[in-house]
């Protein structure tokens, strides 16, 4: 990462001219239904959405605001999901340069920040789980995936120590496929959380952790099936750090392929009615929108139905930007409002593309208590597979 | 601000609702004005009820605490910036919608943005007709409360003319609901000149002088669907103006019309002109451009041919170009936003209505300051009901240049002045527009006689109507 010159990221900050459009916007006709989930969930006062927390930052940053921990909240209760700056009209990035004021005042107190940074130092994942499990899922199965290939599947984190269904649904797809592929023995952590919460120069040592490990492999693709990996790997390492990558694909630009080159043949799935949420990281981001919604309605007897807002006005799950671990009460709470707009569809599945998305929809299903399944795009791929 | 104080807004609205933090006051310490200095309150509180707001203003009164109702925040010219170590009273959580869909009406809480209602309205086909450009951010009683205007308000003018009635808490925490509401008998808002003087005119831009409005009943309207955009071109501004007025003077119906004279229409597209796929054309030095929008086709269609013989008769021409009001009018509630945030300026806005005929006069007075102050900006406006153009121009200035700021704040000034020479009006009374202008102030004194029995303690937003 470049080094941040102050005056420019002020100037920038003031590129926002306090219009208040991103608090709860609501534009039928563009498809905007609400912008900022924290506004909606908290006490609503002006610092929960981006208006004010852009007015913080720049007093903290100009001493206006003494840098304490509650002055510093507004900064940290933020998905980072981008919604505003889908609104936004004014020529800069909001979310992401939130990022770049927490890199700037990475010295603010931040506890949840620093646990999951010196986490992902010693023992290359967020959890402060025992790294060695990291291929159990794979043992489980009883395939036997080698550590290198020219594709290697990048299993991330919660897929590999948390919700492993979908890394064992993703390594059930590639084999179906007969896609020959590598896991990692000890695969680092990408560092997506350490970049949003501001730990950026561990975030770059990580990253070139990361490069040599996947050099290792001899892969020529990387396929994950994270949304916050896929981002991260295909996007903030070259953007933020001048690193080359290797070809990076999420499993659903991937299954698209296999689906297309008729490698994967699909039985039908008995009438269901699902419906689809957009991860910040992939659609915003990334703005991969239709592969998941074609994967799904590729599958005979699924019926997909739309929440509203959806695609680019998409409402997060509130998991991100480092919420879930600032603050999970709030995360889970937004995860349950969502849930709500899905119950709302008539749909009995949430089907998902992240299993970080996929966790916390999980707990705000639990919190609502919600009788709606939550799965990823690849358990539901991998039902489907004769 | 007094522990007490604090403490007894909490047992009103909960702990949740009520705010001291450094942080928080922060951000309530501005708005979207900007060019205005701010000012840090001492609390901010969130009711979710006009019991609580008249409990709130009780409260505020038996202790002087001056207050300032803030809705959306988004108003441009200072209104919602606080007192210091005042209170603030944030109405964003009235978010109640009542349609009385037989009496052709809605009632809104004071939370409710023009986005919200618009799409609450459209499953019934129906509308509020007046879009202001900040429709996503701001509400419908903090428009009243300014008396904006909007695209849709070249047909039903600004929001006073829709408006059925209020519910106001008053200063002393009293609550009061004007129009035909006042009788709890009735059948709910339809009529607004209801028992005796007109009291919702009263609150109606008064910026929160008066009092707190909780809730809007307003007129709705079977919603357009039948629209055509056209941009008609004139040699003179004469032509352009004596157009307008002859549109409406016809009856024909354009919800959205706009004069550019060329060197601005020039910057627009610059800003948007892409965006809205807007050809490159050889443009007349003032350009209408106007969207004529009907229930009915056939309305529609004789529409058309009235506006096109009248242009000829004026010795103007079709310019042929629809992209210019199909943008404006299908992107209504930002096309204002995009046009004015997409470059990197800042600026200060000076709103004023202005007579269709006369309105070469405020873009001369404009253009003389600007040229006076080395500063840039834009004369934008659009029609509002058959006999007003509201202007809405902006003077720019860097916004980490704290001299060309000085300089444009001056300018402002100088511009209010020059304007109200022109026969220009405000629709806000801010204070730069009859601070020591001598035939304002038997007016002003009748204003200051209200205020005095309405609020007696002066606790409501002190200094910002007139500067009262
Ligand atoms: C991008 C942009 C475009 C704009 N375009 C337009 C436009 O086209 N037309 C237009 O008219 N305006 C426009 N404005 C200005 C602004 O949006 C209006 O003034 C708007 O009506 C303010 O509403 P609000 O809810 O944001 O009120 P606020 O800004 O919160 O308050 C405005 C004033 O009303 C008082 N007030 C607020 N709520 C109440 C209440 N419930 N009871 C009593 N007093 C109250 C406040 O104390 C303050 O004095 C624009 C602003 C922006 C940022
Ligand atoms: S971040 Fe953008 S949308 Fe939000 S207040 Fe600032 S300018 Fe407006
Ligand atoms: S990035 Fe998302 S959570 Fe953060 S302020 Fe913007 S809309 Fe709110």
């Amino acid at each position: 990462m470049t080094e941040i010159d102050l005056d420019d990221l002020r100037e920038e900050l003031l590129q926002c001219r306090r219009c208040g459009i991103c608090r709860n916007s609501v534009y039928e006709a563009k498809g905007f239904d609400g912008i900022c989930p924290i506004w909606r969930n908290t006490s609503g006062f002006e610092t929960s959405f981006m208006r004010g927390k852009i007015q913080v930052a720049l007093a903290l940053l100009d001493g206006t605001l003494e840098r304490t921990a509650e002055n510093a909240e507004s900064l940290y209760q933020c998905a980072l999901c981008g919604n505003c700056t889908q609104i936004c009209a004014a020529e800069f990035h909001p979310a992401h340069i939130m990022e770049t004021v927490r890199y700037v005042l990475n010295e603010l107190p931040n506890e949840s920040r620093d646990k999951i940074a010196e986490s992902i130092k010693s023992v290359d994942n967020p959890y402060n789980e025992d790294p060695s499990s990291r291929r159990v899922w794979l043992e489980e199965l009883g395939l036997n995936v080698p550590t290198s290939s020219e594709i290697l599947y990048f299993v991330g984190c919660t897929s590999g120590l948390r919700i492993q269904n979908i890394a064992k649904n993703t390594a059930l797809i590639l084999n179906a496929a007969k896609t020959d592929f590598a896991v990692m023995e000890n695969e680092p952590c990408c560092g997506s959380v350490m970049m949003r919460t501001g730990r950026m120069e561990e975030a770059r040592e990580n990253a070139e952790k990361v490069v040599d490990a996947i050099k290792a492999t001899g892969a020529k693709k990387v396929i994950v099936s994270c949304a916050g990996c896929l981002k991260t790997l295909r996007k903030d390492y070259s953007e933020k750090f001048g690193i080359e990558m290797p070809e990076i694909l999420h499993i659903v630009e991937y299954s698209k392929e296999l689906l297309a080159e008729n490698k994967l043949k699909l039985k039908s799935l008995d009438n269901i009615k699902v419906t689809y949420h957009d991860p910040c990281h992939l659609g915003r981001e990334m703005e991969i929108y239709e592969e998941p919604r074609e994967i799904i309605q590729a599958i005979p007897g699924v019926n997909l139905v739309e929440v509203n807002p959806n695609r680019n006005t998409a409402i997060c799950c509130g998991a991100g930007g480092g919420l879930r671990s600032y603050d999970s009460d709030l995360s889970r709470k937004i995860a349950a409002d969502r849930m709500k707009a899905f119950e709302e569809t008539g749909a009995k599945t949430v089907v998902s593309a992240c299993p970080f998305c996929e966790t916390n929809l999980i707990a705000g299903s639990k919190l609502l208590d919600s009788d709606i399944e939550v799965v990823d795009v690849v358990d539901l791929l991998r039902r489907a597979i004769e | 601000m007094d522990p007490s104080f604090v403490q007894a807004l909490v047992d009103i609205v909960g702990e949740e609702f009520v705010s001291t933090r450094a942080d928080v006051l922060l951000t309530y310490s501005v708005s979207a004005s900007i060019g205005y200095d701010r000012v840090v309150p001492g609390t901010v509180v969130r009711p979710a009820s006009t019991e609580e707001v008249s409990q709130i203003l009780k409260l505020a009164n038996k202790h002087k605490i001056p207050v300032t109702p803030r809705s959306g925040g988004s108003s441009l010219q200072g209104e919602v910036i606080p007192q210091e170590d005042g209170l603030v009273i944030d109405l964003l959580r009235l978010d109640s919608v009542q349609l009385f869909k037989d009496l052709r009406s809605v009632r809104v809480g004071a939370g409710v943005t023009f986005g919200v209602l618009d799409k609450y309205l459209n499953q019934h086909k129906l509308w509020v007709p007046v879009y202001p450009d900040s429709s996503l951010v701001c509400t419908v009683a903090g428009n009243v409360a300014v008396n904006g205007a909007g695209p849709g308000s070249g047909v039903q003018g600004c929001i006073a003319e829709l408006v059925l009635g209020l519910e106001v808490v008053l200063p002393n925490g009293e609550v009061i609901q004007t129009g035909t509401e006042a009788n709890p008998n009735a059948p709910g808002p339809f009529l607004r000149y209801a028992f005796g003087p007109d009291i919702t005119g009263l609150l109606i831009g008064s910026l929160g002088a008066f009092g707190i409005i909780t809730a809007v009943s307003i007129k709705t309207f079977k919603r357009m669907e039948h629209f055509y955009y056209q941009s008609y071109g004139f040699d003179t501004a004469e032509g352009a103006e004596r157009f307008l007025s002859e549109l409406r003077h016809n009856d024909v119906s354009i919800p959205m019309a706009a004069i550019y004279e060329g060197r601005i229409l020039e910057f627009f597209l610059d800003m948007i002109g892409e965006e809205y796929g807007i050809p490159q054309t050889e443009w007349p030095p003032f350009t209408v451009s106007a969207t004529i929008g009907r229930i009915r086709k056939d309305q529609l269609d004789s529409d058309i041919k009235m506006a096109e013989s009248i242009c000829m008769e004026l010795d103007g021409r079709v310019v042929g170009v629809p992209e210019l009001p199909q943008g404006e009018w299908e992107d209504r509630m930002w096309t204002f936003v995009r046009s004015s945030y997409v470059h990197g300026w800042w600026w200060m806005m000076l709103y004023h209505h202005q007579a269709p005929t006369n309105w070469h006069r405020s873009v001369e007075e404009i253009w003389n300051v600007m040229d006076k102050y080395g500063i840039l900006g834009q004369t934008a406006g659009f029609l509002t009901g058959g006999r007003s153009y509201n202007f809405y121009p902006q003077l720019y200035f860097d916004p980490v240049d704290r001299e060309e700021e000085e300089k444009v704040r001056e300018a402002h000034r100088e511009l209010s002045q020059r304007l109200f020479k022109t026969g220009a009006v405000p629709f806000k009374l801010a204070r730069y527009w009859v601070e020591d202008v001598e035939e304002m102030k038997p007016y002003l004194q009748f204003i200051k006689n209200l205020k005095q029995n309405i609020d007696p303690n002066g606790i409501m937003n002190p200094g910002i109507l007139g500067g009262i």
